[in-house]
């Protein structure tokens, strides 16, 4: 049985198609991220999946638990930390994880226990009697990933969960999380390619509410992004030269004497010997790997951060 | 109690809030200290008086009609003719005094005999009795056409109200305290919806029940907390508690409820916390129209109906009425007027809430 599996998942809002019968499967213990520009449909994936929004068709399963018909079933297993920092503001860390626990029904004792292993790992234990309104964005956010796990739930859904944080801290729930990687199933939302590619086991580019691309960081790499990518450092490259480059390979950018040229069979000597011929300095030449941003841009044609 | 837990964040939330307690104790303190100042305890002229007419004859009939043509004096309708009815209003402070004409008066007055008329009110408005009287005198002799035999007994009925005008205001201004509770929880509703705070608390395996308890209960105790302070600040300036302090506290309960259950309402109507500012926009003429801040005796009879179509009023006039010393059989029918639309707003504001539950 998989831990979330989605079946023709749609949603409309008054017409608009937010999330187009998208159909997922995440394994028990994977951490699965969905990538995607604002208003791919990420969050409204997420919001039914948490049984928040009721799709228009189509359903999804969590532990085998219809989040249409058995809710009540499903928020027993999650745990969730909502895009925006949601915590309530006059009340202190411990009360914030407290009263999620108890909501969750675990008991004083262990609501105690996992709130102190909770506030060391986020490193909120030195602020944790202080009323959380007086805390930066960091901090509440690091809270709200606490209160998501506080109930030690088995499936567990992060809305950009590091959005705003500093490399330190962003580094600190990497971590975390990673260790949680073969014992929680994990899904994820993220604007930060280097979190997909450092934390994921699996990865679903998501675009217009459709799954576009889905694989590990690799396969979306290799497979799907077929187009290599050669760095070239040079001077005195004329319009004409562009030009001429244009009309024979896919893309071009050209950035402070940085010349990049995508395509699917780059000749590498070919490329410099024809600069060279034509009179354009060359300093150096490199194959670069692609990244996922570049992947995503060649299936969305869109920046991430569109 | 999972609903415990919801409601213990919610009390939280509003007693570690110095603005919405600022509201909620402090403006209906500032009015009762201000009004009660404000009114220095004087009555307004022209004096309204009721009369009883016990004898029905031309000649009383007559005597009425002349004592309705005196400015000072301004003659509630209808006219009594039987005194039971006007004591009971009395009582229940819908009346502040009466003058009863016997039976036999007509008779008296073709006898030439001494005429014997009273005048009832209650003790704690004396100055009623000695402006009054004179008034009166005056004004049957000149009828009478001769120089008393008329005598006008002043009757004071038992009372021990210190200060009238502590008394008349107190419930008012309680009543609007508590209607402020309208705006404080269809605040912290509204904000948590917009603040996203409840989405979060909706993925938790906790039940409608619980969400509906935990944002309701907690205004619970607030109420009880604000009408002890009201009480005190009250009794502090010098309010006269002579019928059961419980029925009062009873009362103010039931408003309490009505104010929470329209919070409740607006609060799953509105979609930001700001919103939710529109209670005031009922809050202010509710208690307005429901003589919160001053009588509404001369009030058009439509805006009359309204008024007494909705809680407050009846809030207000029974509480006024047992602190003033009624009886509860008095009350009765404010108070299950009180329980009725307790009962319909809290109903149709946990079927709002449950509504914004799922969208």
């Amino acid at each position: 049985m998989n831990a979330v599996q989605t079946f023709k998942l749609t949603k409309k809002f008054d017409g608009l198609v937010a999330v187009n019968d998208i159909d997922l499967e995440i394994n028990k213990g994977e951490l699965f991220s969905l990538l995607g520009p604002n208003g791919a449909g990420k969050t409204t994936t997420i919001r039914m999946l948490c049984c928040l929004l009721k799709p228009t068709r189509g359903t999804a399963s969590i532990l085998g638990h219809d989040i249409v018909k058995t809710p009540f079933a499903v928020k027993e297993a999650i745990g969730v930390s909502p895009q925006d920092t949601i915590l309530s503001e006059r009340l202190n860390c411990w009360e914030n994880l407290g009263l999620i626990g108890k909501v969750h029904g675990l008991n004083s004792d262990t609501v105690e226990r996992r709130s102190k292993e909770l506030l060391e790992t986020m490193g909120l234990m030195e602020r944790a009697k202080d009323q959380v309104r007086k805390f930066s964005g960091g901090m509440k956010r690091r809270l709200s990933i606490a209160m998501a796990l506080v109930s030690d739930p088995q499936v567990l859904f992060l809305d950009e969960p590091t959005l705003g944080l500093d490399p330190q801290a962003r580094r600190t729930i990497w971590e975390y999380l990673a260790g949680l990687k073969g014992k929680k199933t994990i899904l994820l939302t993220t604007h930060y390619m280097e979190e997909a590619d450092f934390l994921s086991d699996r990865i679903g580019i998501i675009d217009e509410g459709k799954v576009v691309a889905l694989g590990t960081a690799q396969e979306l790499k290799t497979n799907i992004f077929e187009m290599r990518c050669m760095v070239v450092s040079t001077e005195n490259i004329t319009a004409e030269v562009m030009a001429d480059l244009q009309s024979k390979y896919s893309r071009l950018e050209i950035s402070k004497g940085r010349l990049k040229i995508y395509h699917k069979d780059l000749d590498f000597k070919g490329i410099v010997d024809y600069l060279h011929s034509r009179g354009v300095t060359v300093y150096s030449a490199a194959l670069e790997q692609p990244t996922l941003e570049d992947v995503f841009i060649q299936i969305t044609g869109k920046k991430l951060r569109d | 109690m999972k609903f415990w837990e919801i409601g213990k964040r919610n009390l939280k939330e509003i007693y570690r809030n110095p603005v919405l307690l600022g509201f909620l104790l402090g403006m209906p303190v500032a009015f009762m200290l201000v009004f009660i100042a404000a009114a220095g305890g004087g009555q307004a002229s022209p004096i309204a008086m009721s009369v009883v007419d016990e004898d029905g004859s031309q000649s009383s009939s007559a005597f009425i009609q002349t004592l309705g043509s005196i400015e000072a004096i301004e003659l509630n309708e209808p006219v009594y003719s039987e005194e039971t009815q006007a004591q009971k209003d009395l009582d229940e402070g819908k009346i502040s005094f009466y003058l009863f004409i016997p039976s036999g008066f007509q008779a008296a007055q073709q006898a030439q005999q001494t005429i014997n008329l009273e005048l009832v009110y209650k003790a704690a408005d004396p100055m009623i009795g000695l402006q009054v009287k004179p008034i009166i005198e005056a004004v049957g002799s000149e009828f009478l056409g001769v120089a008393p035999p008329l005598h006008v007994e002043l009757k004071g009925t038992e009372s021990k109200i210190k200060n009238p005008a502590v008394n008349f205001y107190f419930p008012g201004i309680a009543v609007y305290g508590l209607m402020i509770l309208i705006s404080t929880a269809a605040e912290i509703i509204a904000g948590d919806r917009e603040k996203g705070f409840l989405s979060r608390l909706f993925t938790t395996p906790a039940r409608p029940s619980d969400f509906i308890l935990g944002y309701s209960l907690p205004f619970i105790p607030v109420l009880i907390v604000s009408t002890l302070i009201y009480l005190g600040v009250g009794m502090a300036l010098g309010l006269t508690v002579i019928g059961n302090l419980g029925h009062a506290f009873l009362i103010f309960f039931l408003i309490g409820l009505c104010a929470i259950g329209i919070g409740m309402i607006v609060g799953s109507l509105v979609k930001s916390e700001s919103q939710a500012g529109i209670s005031w926009l009922f809050i202010v003429p509710m208690a307005m129209i429901s003589g919160a801040w001053f009588t509404v005796d001369r009030m058009p009879s439509a805006l009359r109906s309204v008024a007494g179509a909705l809680p407050f009023i009846h809030g207000i006039d029974a509480s006024r009425a047992v602190l003033n010393g009624s009886s509860f059989s008095a009350i009765t029918l404010d108070i299950y007027w009180l329980i009725g639309w307790a009962v319909v707003l809290f109903a149709a504001g946990i079927v709002l809430f449950r509504r914004t539950m799922v969208s």
